[in-house]
């Protein structure tokens, strides 16, 4: 019998030189993706870690095994209920963003199974596609199997399917990143910047926390995702390797443009699990030195590897790393009600904590949290308080990342407006208004939610919001975890009546 | 006539929709951002709102100071 070696090339170098047909009516630009080039230019193609059809089921196998094994150990409804309420939350927002949108993986691998412009290229992204699959299902399994149990985790499935706020922007950062995407910006996109640069890296710190939480259900589960992505990342690469030796302009745009959209949504994923909806006992880095550690190295590295520049934007990213997911869970607190999941108030180890991993702009975001404290401390804990302690008037939302207008800092929002073809739009940040102006054809019709409401769209009355557009439930809609009976407040006096 | 405005007040973390209204002063204004954002950020007395890099008179309606559909303002601390 051959050794793997010494058979696989054979049986992933497949194309011929096509004679009936042309080349351009089987991979459309449109579809494939720019530039465009021959085949010839693409024969090359080589992923670094290779593997055959019966390799590959054996090894997904034994891995879908495993995790189904440690749900059965740890995984019961009793062993989940035991969970501290922080990370339980935090389970929430992934169990909300993760399932479908591992779905449109699936379809964004079938375009470059379809598209994509070798052979070798094209059989790596069926075995993505089907790993996608399995992320889509592993997810919504252990976590739907807990809607009997807490209403919010319904959310699993129902998150991409409403129109609440962050689900419109969720759905479009992910409809562009692998829905109505091309091969070719799909794989740099996805592969080389969203799985190698975030997810794959995310998984790594997630991971981490959630053994660190004892949830090692979420933990084999990650760690078992993680795995997939590593191997069906390294598309990506060649593919960049190709564009940037043919268009390097566009490569470098590629890349710019999809660092920063990771970036918006990453930050507030993991951002908020790591630095606020984890037990400050159980977080072993902040999310910055995460950061700093494992994501933006490794991106600057894999900048450096194909020539490519620095994103002009850097110093924003930098600067940001000290304030925008803490100015997120700000407003998202005092807005909790549009949401899915709990939240949790920081009280004063948390927020010692945050001063200590934030010290440049801590002063300011301690300002609001100690304004916020004395709401509860004077209206009192309780359910029928949470109102008291929520905001009434529409927040505002980019017109490119469909997110707050948190860009900045308390003291300046960083928030800009732009007069494009006689309306005026408005964006969170310079990269989100470049990315806009880059492509204002795709993004000029699109409507953040207060367009949304203004030309009645969307309801413009709170209730209405949450029930109707947001298909929120008084059971399903966020709430402060505790309902304000925090021992630390107890101790707060009110203020004096005026 | 109604005019959304983006307020952002100093302090705060995020901008807000305020529906306002042509006849309304500046100080009127000013009013309504910070009762918006009480429950994050403390009332102050002594602000000035900031338009297209302009300080604007409080005693002026939204008319008389120009203030245009879907604009950014600011109420910052004097």
């Amino acid at each position: 019998m051959l050794n793997r070696e010494e058979w696989l090339h054979l049986a992933h170098k497949l194309d011929w030189q096509y004679s009936y047909v042309r080349e351009e009516d089987i991979f459309p630009e449109l579809i494939s993706g720019r530039p465009y080039l021959p085949h010839s230019e693409w024969q090359d193609w080589e992923e670094s870690f290779k593997t055959s059809y019966r390799e590959y089921v054996e090894n997904q196998f034994d891995k879908d095994m495993a995790v189904y094994a440690v749900r059965d150990a740890v995984g019961r409804l009793e062993n989940i209920q035991k969970l501290a309420t922080p990370w339980m939350n935090s389970l929430k927002v992934h169990a909300a963003a993760l399932p479908l949108a591992e779905f449109t993986g699936v379809i964004g691998n079938l375009r470059g199974a379809r598209f994509g412009r070798d052979s070798a290229w094209r059989t790596m992204a069926v075995f993505g596609a089907m790993d996608e699959f399995r992320h889509t299902q592993i997810p919504l399994l252990l976590f739907h199997q807990l809607v009997r149990w807490d209403a919010q985790f319904d959310w699993a499935h129902k998150f991409y399917h409403t129109n609440n706020w962050f689900a419109i922007a969720a759905r479009h950062f992910i409809d562009e990143l692998t829905v109505g995407q091309n091969a070719i910006e799909f794989h740099i996109a996805t592969n080389c910047v969203f799985e190698t640069g975030f997810t794959n890296l995310q998984f790594v710190g997630l991971a981490s926390l959630a053994h660190g939480a004892k949830d090692h259900l979420f933990e084999k589960m990650v760690t078992s995702i993680q795995t997939d992505e590593a191997r069906h990342a390294q598309i990506g690469p060649p593919v960049l390797a190709k564009v940037m030796k043919h268009d390097p302009d566009y490569a470098q745009y590629l890349m710019d443009k999809w660092f920063w959209r990771n970036w918006r949504m990453f930050s507030i994923l993991t951002g908020v699990s790591m630095d606020y909806l984890t037990a400050t006992e159980q977080r072993t880095y902040s999310f910055k030195e995460f950061m700093e550690e494992w994501i933006l190295d490794q991106f600057l590295r894999t900048l450096d590897e194909f020539g490519l520049k620095r994103p002009w934007y850097w110093e924003t990213v930098l600067e940001e790393l000290e304030t925008y997911h803490h100015m997120i869970y700000a407003s998202a607190y005092t807005y909790r009600a549009t949401l899915w999941f709990n939240f949790v108030l920081p009280g004063p180890d948390e927020r010692k904590w945050l001063r200590q991993k934030y010290p440049k702009h801590w002063d300011e975001m301690d300002a609001v949290w100690e304004t916020v404290s004395a709401r509860w401390a004077a209206v009192g804990p309780g359910s029928e308080n949470e109102l008291s302690v929520h905001g009434k008037v529409l927040p505002t939302f980019c017109d490119l990342c469909q997110l707050p207008l948190c860009g900045g800092t308390p003291q300046k929002n960083a928030a800009i407006v732009l007069l494009f073809e006689n309306q005026n739009y408005i964006f969170c940040s310079e990269p989100c208004r470049w990315i806009f102006l880059r492509e204002p054809e795709r993004y000029a019709g699109h409507r953040e939610l207060v367009k949304r409401v203004l030309s009645g769209e969307a309801p413009s009355n709170l209730p209405d919001l949450l029930t109707k557009y947001f298909q929120l439930t008084p059971e399903t809609w966020g709430k402060d975890a505790y309902s304000g009976a925090y021992d630390w407040l107890a101790a707060k006096e009110a203020p004096a009546a005026h | 006539m109604s005019i959304p405005l983006y307020g952002f007040l100093q302090g705060d973390v995020l901008g807000l929709l305020i529906l306002a209204e042509e006849h309304e002063t500046v100080h009127a204004l000013s009013e309504r951002l910070q009762e918006a954002a009480s429950v994050r950020v403390g009332h102050t007395q002594d602000v000035r709102v900031i338009y297209k890099g302009n300080v604007l008179a409080p005693g002026l309606t939204l008319r008389e100071a120009g203030l245009a559909s879907l604009e950014r303002f600011d109420v910052v601390r004097s």
